[in-house]
C-alpha cells in the first residue's frame, strides 16, 4: 500500500464516524444503569452477590454493634466508627453502630462481607461529595436512608454503533 | 595546589556540544518520573531514567496486614489492571494456606483478569496515541475501553479498583443474564479494535514515525531481562499464559503473538494484537465455564499460612507479574515482594535512546509498555 492510499483511508476511518450516534454518556442528565440493589453478602453461603459497591446502607433492626465491619476496615481505610445511638433495640444492648468517613472509605466491601447479621449492605449510590470534611462523614441515622436513584441508561449495540441510549 | 582527586570526586569534562535536559517529572511526556538526557543537537547521547517519584510502600505495607486486608491496597499499583495485579498474589496464599478453588471461580478470574488487561491496553493506547500526536487515537480507545469497564463493573461492582479476587475464588458469583451480554459487548469491541488498524497501525504517517525506532534485537532482549510486549515484539515467544499455565488457561484456546522487528512500531502493535486473543479467551472461557456452581471457599476468619515461601507469577498486561509471599505462622504476612513487568522494561530504555532523535523519545519510552506507579510500587 502506498503513503497516498494509506492516509486515504485513515481519514476515511475516521470521518464514517461523522454519521454515527455519540457513543459517550451526558453525566449528569444520564446516569447509567447498574445491576442489582448494590453489593450484598449472603453469611450462610459465604459468597456475595454482584452489584455496585457504592455508599453503604444500614439496617438498624439488624445491627448488634459485634464491630465486626470495623474491625474489617482496620487493615484497609479506617473509616469505619461505632458510636452511640439514641434508640435502643433488643440485639444491640450497646447501642453502637457504625459511623462511616466517606473520606477515608476505599469502597472495597470488605466490612459487608464481615456482618454476619444482614445489617451492612452497599446501595447504588456514587454521588457522595460534599464542601466539607465533616460532611463525608455519614452516622448511623444517615445510613439508614435508602437513597434514591434514577439510573437508566445502558450500552445499546446497533450494527451502526454502539450508544448509551 | 594540583592534588589528584579520587576518581569518583573528579569533575566532569566539560563538553560545550552536550547539553542535559531534565524531562520530568512534572513534564506530561514522562509520566511519574524522570528522564534525564544528553543531547548533542538533535541526537541523544545518554539517557538515565530515574524512577521513584510515586513509591508508596506497598511491599512493607502488606507486612502489617493479614492476608484478607491485603487485598484492597496491593492493586493499587496498576488499578487499571487490578485483577492481574491481584493474581499472583491470590494464587500465592492460596499455596500458602492449601486452599482447592472451584472451577466455575477459575473461569470467573479468566474472564476479569482478560478484560482488565484490554482496559489496561486500551487505556496505554490512549496515551501512546496522544504523545505521538494523534488525537482520535486518544478519544477512540478512551471511549471504547467503557464497554469493558461496564461488564467489569457488573461483574465486581467497582469501576477501575475491583478487590474482586480472594484466596479461595471471587467475591460475588456473575450477575443473571452476564453471559450474553458480555459477548454482545466483547464482539462489539473486537469489531471496533480492527477498525484501528486503517486510522493508526497501517497509517503511513505513524508507520514512518515508529518504525526502525529503537531497536532492540532478540539477543539484547534476553539479555536485558525484558518481559511481555516488548521481549515478543522482539522475535522471542514467551507468554507465561503459555509457558507456566495457572487456572484453566491450559485449557482454553488461544495463541501468542510474536513480531520479529523489535522496533517502536512492533512494541506498539503487540499490545494490540494481544487484545484481539483475550477476545477469543473471554469467548472460549464462556462457553467452556461450567453454567452453576460454588465460586468461592469459605476461609476461617484469620487465616494463618505455615512455615513456608511460595513465588507464582502470572501474565499481566504489561509483562510477567510475580509476587513472593513468605510466611510465618502468623495472620500476617513475613513478607510480600512484587517483581514487575514495568521496572524490568525499564531497564532497556537508556540501550534503545542512545543515538536516537529527541523528538522520537516519547514514542520509545511510551512503547515500552511502562507504568510508573507500578514500577515505583
Amino acid at each position: 500500500m502506498n503513503t497516498a492510499t494509506g492516509i486515504i483511508k485513515a481519514l476515511n476511518s475516521g470521518i464514517k464516524h461523522l454519521a454515527i450516534k455519540r457513543f459517550t454518556l451526558r453525566y449528569p442528565e444520564e446516569k447509567l444503569k447498574f445491576v442489582g440493589d448494590g453489593y450484598q453478602f449472603d453469611p450462610s453461603t459465604g459468597v456475595g452477590i454482584a452489584g455496585y459497591k457504592g455508599r453503604h446502607m444500614l439496617f438498624h433492626d439488624h445491627c448488634t454493634g459485634c464491630q465486626l465491619c470495623s474491625i474489617a476496615c482496620e487493615g484497609v481505610a479506617e473509616a469505619i466508627a461505632m458510636v452511640k445511638v439514641p434508640e435502643e433495640y433488643k440485639q444491640n444492648k450497646k447501642a453502637i453502630m457504625p459511623q462511616i468517613d466517606y473520606g477515608k472509605c476505599v469502597f472495597c466491601g470488605l466490612c459487608v462481607d464481615a456482618c454476619p447479621f444482614y445489617a451492612l449492605y452497599m446501595t447504588n449510590d456514587y454521588e457522595l461529595s460534599s464542601f466539607s470534611k465533616e460532611g463525608l462523614i455519614y452516622t448511623p441515622a444517615q445510613l439508614q436512608v435508602k437513597p434514591f436513584v434514577s439510573q437508566d441508561s445502558e450500552i445499546k449495540i446497533t450494527d451502526r454503533g454502539a450508544t448509551h441510549g | 595546589m594540583n592534588k589528584e582527586l579520587p576518581p569518583g570526586l573528579a569533575l566532569q569534562k566539560v563538553d560545550e556540544r552536550i547539553m542535559t535536559l531534565n524531562v520530568g517529572p512534572q513534564h506530561p511526556g514522562s509520566g511519574h518520573m524522570r528522564i534525564i538526557v544528553q543531547i548533542d543537537g538533535d541526537f541523544i547521547v545518554a539517557c538515565d531514567p530515574d524512577p521513584g517519584y510515586v513509591h508508596r510502600g506497598e511491599e512493607k505495607m502488606a507486612e502489617y496486614r493479614n492476608y484478607i486486608t491485603n487485598i484492597p491496597h496491593l492493586e493499587r499499583p496498576v488499578i487499571h489492571d487490578s485483577c492481574n495485579v491481584l493474581y499472583p498474589y491470590v494464587l500465592g496464599v492460596e499455596e500458602l494456606l492449601g486452599i482447592e478453588v472451584p472451577e466455575r471461580a477459575k473461569y470467573i478470574r479468566v474472564i476479569a483478569s482478560e478484560l482488565n488487561r484490554c482496559v489496561y491496553t486500551m487505556y496505554w493506547l490512549a496515551i501512546y496515541g496522544i504523545f505521538l500526536g494523534h488525537s482520535t487515537m486518544f478519544m477512540w480507545p478512551a471511549g471504547d475501553r467503557e464497554l469493558l469497564i461496564d461488564l467489569l463493573e457488573k461483574m465486581t461492582g467497582a469501576r477501575v479498583t475491583h478487590a474482586h479476587f480472594v484466596p479461595g475464588g471471587v467475591r460475588n458469583d456473575l450477575p443473571p443474564n452476564f453471559e450474553d451480554v458480555c459477548l454482545r459487548q466483547v464482539n462489539y469491541f473486537e469489531k471496533r479494535i480492527k477498525e484501528y488498524a486503517a486510522i493508526f497501525y497501517d497509517n503511513p504517517i505513524l508507520i514512518a514515525r515508529t518504525a526502525n525506532t529503537g531497536v532492540l534485537s532478540r539477543e539484547d532482549a534476553i539479555r536485558l531481562g525484558t518481559t511481555g510486549s516488548v521481549l515478543r515484539a522482539s522475535g522471542v515467544d514467551y507468554d507465561l499464559r503459555k509457558k507456566e499455565p495457572y487456572d484453566v488457561y491450559d485449557e482454553l484456546d488461544f495463541q501468542t503473538n510474536v513480531l520479529k522487528e523489535g522496533d517502536s512500531y512492533a512494541r506498539s502493535k503487540i499490545p494490540w494484537l494481544d487484545m484481539m486473543e483475550s477476545c477469543r479467551i473471554i469467548r472460549h472461557a464462556l462457553q467452556k465455564m461450567p453454567k452453576s456452581g460454588s465460586v468461592r471457599v469459605k476461609l476461617k476468619p484469620n487465616p494463618k499460612g505455615g512455615d513456608a515461601s511460595v513465588y507464582k507469577r502470572v501474565e499481566s498486561g504489561r509483562g510477567s507479574l510475580g509476587c513472593y509471599i513468605v510466611s510465618d505462622k502468623k495472620p500476617e504476612p513475613y513478607r510480600v515482594k512484587l517483581s514487575v513487568g514495568s521496572f524490568r522494561n525499564l531497564i532497556a530504555l537508556p540501550y534503545l535512546l542512545k543515538g536516537e532523535k529527541l523528538g522520537n523519545m516519547p514514542s520509545v519510552y511510551w512503547s515500552l509498555n511502562y507504568w510508573p506507579v507500578e514500577a515505583d510500587r
